[in-house]
């Protein structure tokens, strides 16, 4: 892990600076940029991935799926795009629901083939 | 509840804060967060399968464990939770539901809507929030329901979360109840819903909206809050107003909040009648692998408490004596005792409790103790608190992985002097 700088390591002139900002003006317009994303679903042959990576992108960054215990079952997987498609209204047309759905089981629960298992998962912790 | 703190208490809060202020300028420059516009400066891996992360820094916050990108969620290294029973701002967990967030905010713009059953429906702005005067101060810990959900066995699927989505910070604003009396809550009322700035890409994706009970949102603790630890609230934590619900899930703890409802029905919503659900029964608890038969809306916490110091795997020194410590919480009965062993639960021995700063906020213990011979160790904290409760022995198991509270272990080894 790098070292970063840490806040308390701030010089003190600037903290006093700080201090004179916040005490001095009323709560102020705050703008802010997120770090760009770079969470990818893991490419893979099945049909679900594409669709995996179009329809599920869409809304929400791939960890929601990477990082996922690798003993989740193809239910569970079942279940949440279900869930997505009828709750959360994505777009997810039925056709769409058989592949992704394998495509997630095999790639990140517990239908994983040892084909197709990954570093992260074979960890043992 | 404490209106207000010592002073020295205050001078450490605000110190809290002004570190955090110190991030938020920083934060404002055009590469704020980190080496690249990827923000990572390093990786953790959190002990369960599957656990490594990104450490990243987020706009107004120093690197903190990533579990997703979009919408954001962080989590603070536990290591945090031994510099200090206050978390500071720029180390405070982010945890947001869908991916449209705010990212520009001017709070002379923006309005609190307070509307349904009231006589005069109101929208105010912060300024206007701070007109109400005499503004009440207290810290209180928020805690994700899905804290340390990882640690569930069997594994609990959702956000896949250490200890760190917790903190505690003192929190400056209005009461609800001040609030809500402004407008003339009508009769009949049964609840209030919240709602604030974030929704989701889909316009029919469930608005993430909340709601109470009308005697607890009128219970004067409820908090509409424009501060955290003497300065403004970071805009990943709510800016520039959030909702406080002292000893209450996180979840209930709106953020960028935009708008209050006065219902004269219980909320139907999807995040209170379908989401955040427990098992309708004592412990909140089902056999593993099993579906609770009938559930209600999460509320307030259960007791906690947990070792800062040694940390797992830190090196002590047999025959040396040894100061552990920690931090424990509860819903806001207090803490009455935190007993602690050296022997993986063998022999308790009672710990000494810090500084009280409230019945909401963290409650550092400490415990001196030698350890006779060398070897490995189990150290374990058991908090009980005002109200009797006492943190489980062994886990118990709900399948949302919600309200973890089994006595933690840490592992060390005592090696020879």
């Amino acid at each position: 892990m790098k070292t970063i700088p840490h806040a308390s390591l701030v010089p003190a002139f600037s903290i006093i600076a700080a201090a004179l900002f916040v005490f001095t003006l009323p709560s102020r317009a705050i703008e802010i940029t997120l770090p760009r994303e770079t969470a990818a679903l893991k490419p893979s042959p099945l049909p679900g991935f594409a669709l995996a990576q179009g329809l599920c992108g869409t809304c929400h960054s791939a960890e929601y799926s990477l990082t996922q215990p690798p003993t989740s079952p193809r239910a569970y997987w079942q279940a949440t795009v279900v869930k997505m498609q009828k709750v959360f209204a994505a777009p997810i047309p039925d056709t769409a629901i058989d592949p992704i759905v394998d495509y997630l089981a095999k790639t990140y629960g517990n239908d994983r083939g040892a084909a197709t298992a990954t570093p992260a998962n074979e960890k043992k912790s | 509840m404490q209106r207000s703190l010592p002073t020295p208490r205050r001078e450490f809060f605000r110190q809290a804060g002004l570190l955090a202020a110190g991030a938020a300028l920083a934060a404002k420059l055009p590469r704020a967060f980190g080496a690249d516009d990827t923000g990572v400066t390093g990786t953790v891996t959190l002990p369960f399968d599957n656990g490594q992360r990104d450490l990243v820094a987020y706009p107004q916050k120093r690197p903190l464990i990533r579990l997703t990108s979009r919408p954001p969620q962080l989590e603070t290294p536990f290591a945090v939770f031994n510099e200090g029973i206050v978390t500071p701002n720029d180390a405070f967990f982010v945890r947001y539901h869908l991916s449209e967030i705010p990212l520009s905010i001017d709070p002379a713009a923006h309005r609190v809507n307070i509307r349904g059953l009231v006589a005069t429906p109101l929208s105010l702005s912060v300024a206007d929030l701070k007109a109400l005067g005499d503004p009440v101060e207290f810290c209180a810990v928020n805690q994700c329901s899905g804290n340390s959900r990882g640690f569930f066995s069997p594994r609990a699927n959702g956000g896949q979360l250490g200890h760190g989505a917790m903190g505690n910070a003192l929190w400056t604003g209005v009461p609800l109840k001040r609030v809500l009396e402004r407008a003339g809550v009508g009769v009949g009322a049964k609840q209030v819903s919240f709602r604030g700035l974030d929704h989701g890409v889909i316009e029919a994706t469930p608005v993430f909206a909340k709601a109470l009970d009308i005697d607890h949102a009128l219970n004067g603790e409820v908090m509409l809050a424009w501060a955290m630890n003497g300065t403004d609230i970071p805009m990943l934590n709510g800016y520039p107003v959030k909702l406080i619900v002292p000893g209450y899930y996180g979840t209930y703890w709106v953020k960028h909040l935009s708008s209050i409802e006065v219902l004269d029905h219980t909320f139907d919503g999807f995040w209170m009648a379908k989401g955040y659900r427990i098992p309708d029964n004592p412990t909140h608890s089902v056999a593993p692998g099993t579906t609770p038969t009938a559930t209600i809306p999460i509320n307030k916490f259960t007791v906690r408490s947990f070792i800062t110091s040694p940390a797992a795997g830190a090196p002590i020194v047999a025959g040396r004596a040894i100061t552990a410590r920690g931090i424990a919480f509860d819903s806001g009965s207090g803490i009455k005792e935190v007993a602690f062993s050296a022997d993986g639960g063998g022999t308790w021995q009672p710990a000494r409790l810090g500084q009280d700063t409230g019945r909401y906020a963290f409650r550092e213990w400490q415990m001196t103790f030698t350890v006779r011979a060398p070897g490995p160790l189990k150290l374990m904290a058991r908090a009980t608190s005002n109200a009797g409760e006492t943190q489980p022995l062994e886990a118990t198991w709900n399948p949302s992985g919600y309200m973890r509270n089994v006595v933690e272990t840490v592992e060390v080894n005592a090696l020879r002097a």
